[in-house]
């Protein structure tokens, strides 16, 4: 089985540069490389994000997604390249980035002995509010979020881990940023917390203007809330398009095969090679992807019966950003979701 | 609103929030006042002792409280970089200095009231200083100096180890720095060879001389320039290296 060769991502920039009120709300990411010693965690990456996009950043650990993140915030230095955020330089305008960013990190805590209203005006004032601003901006804000009806003096140690993602894109939101960066927002959240950050996600969005670079886990997050979608692996990006454009792709349409073992479905791939050249060995067996499935079929069926390798099932299905991902890194989200937490994925909410 | 002032301000409330980390130290110093003046109070008996044995002991229980209020700063830097929050602090346009004074000077005030509290507890308990208020505002400013020379090492710690366990061992330089000195009589009266090199190498010997001058002997310029020009130096240094460290600390990598 070859690897997959990643699709073209040199995509002319859209003309959206511009939000509505003019103001360049755009990423610009060009030839973007950071070395830790003898590794290189970013290697050349090439982005235009425009204006008001709300773009996926999908990867398995360590690929570079949380290294990216960094360096677009200018808490990390480039090794090579450069990047613009809403227009400045993260090289060098740090400051004025600061200032048009929203930030909420998955590795970047809340003081646990503030309130979370003390927080949020503090982080306003910070940007420069006065004390009476920041005390309105505070008062919006816990609405917004949901954490207006919380105990005002609850202290922040006490809230729980979806509070705490709230309260943190809460204070991401401060200083109504021109762009806002969410490192895996919602990991470790109930389904209940997380369909609560995606509406806010998509009313910040589609209200504001926001462009939200946005890095995840989830296919399905990527996939419900992401104009666009890009896969890193090895510091590389392998694949960049909508998530129905990165679908249509592979094909329109994916055979799935489950055997009764995975030697067998590693046999069958082999067996495979004529009639189905485009194949990937997943967690439930191989998938296969086509234009019309249906007529493929039948020789398929042929091909693992000269090759004696029985088969359990065979299920037609449309291919989802999993077959993406699993195309692009030759492995497969889900093994990624269950893998040990590392630094770029924490379970635990500080 | 300025960023050093929401930083300052900040720290207070942080400390002031956590008592656990102000009273024992504060009990400390108030424990050496009583202890040793009731205890040691007949060294001032002694021949060639000047002054009251009271005014010998305060300094101690009020370097005792500088440092312990000066300690403050690096375990509010630690607190921070554990919890992750000095990362979010970075990415706020804030000053970077403003990260590292704004624990400084909230220790300083915690400091200062610590020391104040001393003294008052002196007075209540017969204290009379030599060099009158004036003397006694002076002691108060070399309390605070020290302390912040003090403060300037465990944020140098801090920021360095970016671990508590780390910094709080920093901070054992204490027991040298208060007790390796003419801390409980005077230095002509340490038979000791080695703790007489000890106390003649520790600054806090010289700010025990000052201070003691103050109160107990009257106007000295001797002793108050020395001290003045030990902890000025003490400072300097310790100042420079947290100086140092916090630009490395929130400087990009």
């Amino acid at each position: 089985m070859t690897r997959a060769t990643a699709p073209a991502h040199t995509q002319a920039m859209p003309d959206t540069v511009h939000a509505r009120d003019g103001s360049d709300r755009s990423i610009v990411v060009e030839r973007l490389t950071r070395d830790f010693g003898e590794l290189r965690a970013v290697d050349g990456v090439d982005l235009q994000i425009p204006s008001g996009e709300i773009f996926g950043f999908l990867g398995p650990n360590g690929a570079g997604k949380s290294t990216l993140v960094k360096m677009l915030t200018t808490i990390l230095k480039p090794t090579a390249g450069s990047a613009t955020v809403a227009g400045l330089d993260i090289s060098r305008q740090q400051g004025k980035v600061r200032q048009a960013i929203g930030v909420a990190l998955q590795d970047v805590g809340l003081d646990p002995i503030m309130t979370a209203r003390e927080l949020l005006v503090m982080q306003a004032q910070l940007f420069g509010a006065s004390t009476s601003a920041a005390r309105q901006t505070a008062t919006r804000l816990l609405e917004t979020v949901g954490l207006d009806d919380v105990d005002p003096k609850k202290r922040v140690g006490e809230f729980s881990g979806g509070m705490k993602r709230r309260l943190d894109l809460a204070l991401a939101l401060a200083h109504d940023p021109l762009v806002l960066f969410l490192d895996e927002p919602t990991t470790g959240l109930d389904p209940a917390s997380r369909m609560a950050i995606w509406d806010e996600v998509r009313r910040l969005n589609a209200e504001r203007g926001m462009t939200i670079f946005l890095t995840t886990q989830y296919l399905e997050e990527a996939d419900k809330l992401a104009d666009r979608v890009a896969i890193i692996n090895h510091g590389r990006i392998v694949a960049l398009g909508t998530p129905s454009e990165l679908k249509r792709d592979l094909g329109e349409e994916v055979v799935e095969l489950s055997f009764d073992s995975p030697d067998h479905a590693e046999q069958a791939a082999a067996a495979l090679a004529d009639a189905a050249p485009e194949c990937r060995l997943g967690d439930s067996g191989l998938r296969c992807y086509f234009a019309v499935a249906a007529h493929e079929v039948p020789a398929i069926v042929r091909a693992l019966d000269q090759a004696g390798i029985p088969l359990r099932g065979l299920t037609i299905a449309r291919p989802s950003l999993d077959d993406v991902f699993l195309r692009a890194t030759g492995e497969t989200m889900a093994e990624e979701a269950s893998a040990p937490p590392d630094d770029e994925q924490t379970e635990e909410v500080r | 609103m300025n960023d050093f002032f929401v930083m300052i301000r900040r720290s207070l409330v942080g400390f002031l929030r956590q008592p656990a980390a102000l009273i024992p130290s504060f009990a400390i110093s108030v424990f050496f006042l009583f202890v040793y003046n009731g205890g040691l109070g007949s060294v001032a008996k002694l021949p060639g002792f000047q002054g009251s044995y009271l005014g010998f002991i305060i300094p101690v229980s009020i370097a005792s409280a500088a440092i312990s209020g000066a300690g403050l700063a690096g375990q509010a830097l630690i607190r921070d970089i554990d919890s992750g929050y000095f990362t979010k602090l970075l990415l706020t346009p804030t000053r970077r200095l403003a990260l590292v004074w704004g624990p400084m000077v909230a220790a300083a005030v915690i400091l200062v009231a610590q020391v104040v509290a001393i003294v008052v507890i002196g007075l209540l308990m017969g204290l009379r200083s030599a060099t009158g208020v004036a003397g006694l505002a002076l002691v108060i400013g070399f309390a605070f100096l020290w302390g912040m020379a003090f403060a300037g090492f465990t944020v140098y710690f801090a920021l360095r180890t970016k671990n508590a366990a780390a910094a709080q061992a920093a901070t054992f330089i204490f027991f040298p720095l208060i007790f390796l000195s003419t801390t409980f009589v005077p230095l002509k009266y340490i038979s000791a060879g080695w703790l007489k090199v000890a106390a003649a190498i520790n600054p806090t010997t010289y700010v025990f001389a000052a201070m003691r001058s103050l109160l107990n002997e009257g106007w000295k310029a001797g002793p108050l320039l020395v001290g003045l020009a030990v902890t000025v130096a003490f400072a300097t240094v310790t100042g420079a290296l947290a100086l140092y460290q916090a630009r490395k600390a929130t400087q990009l990598t």
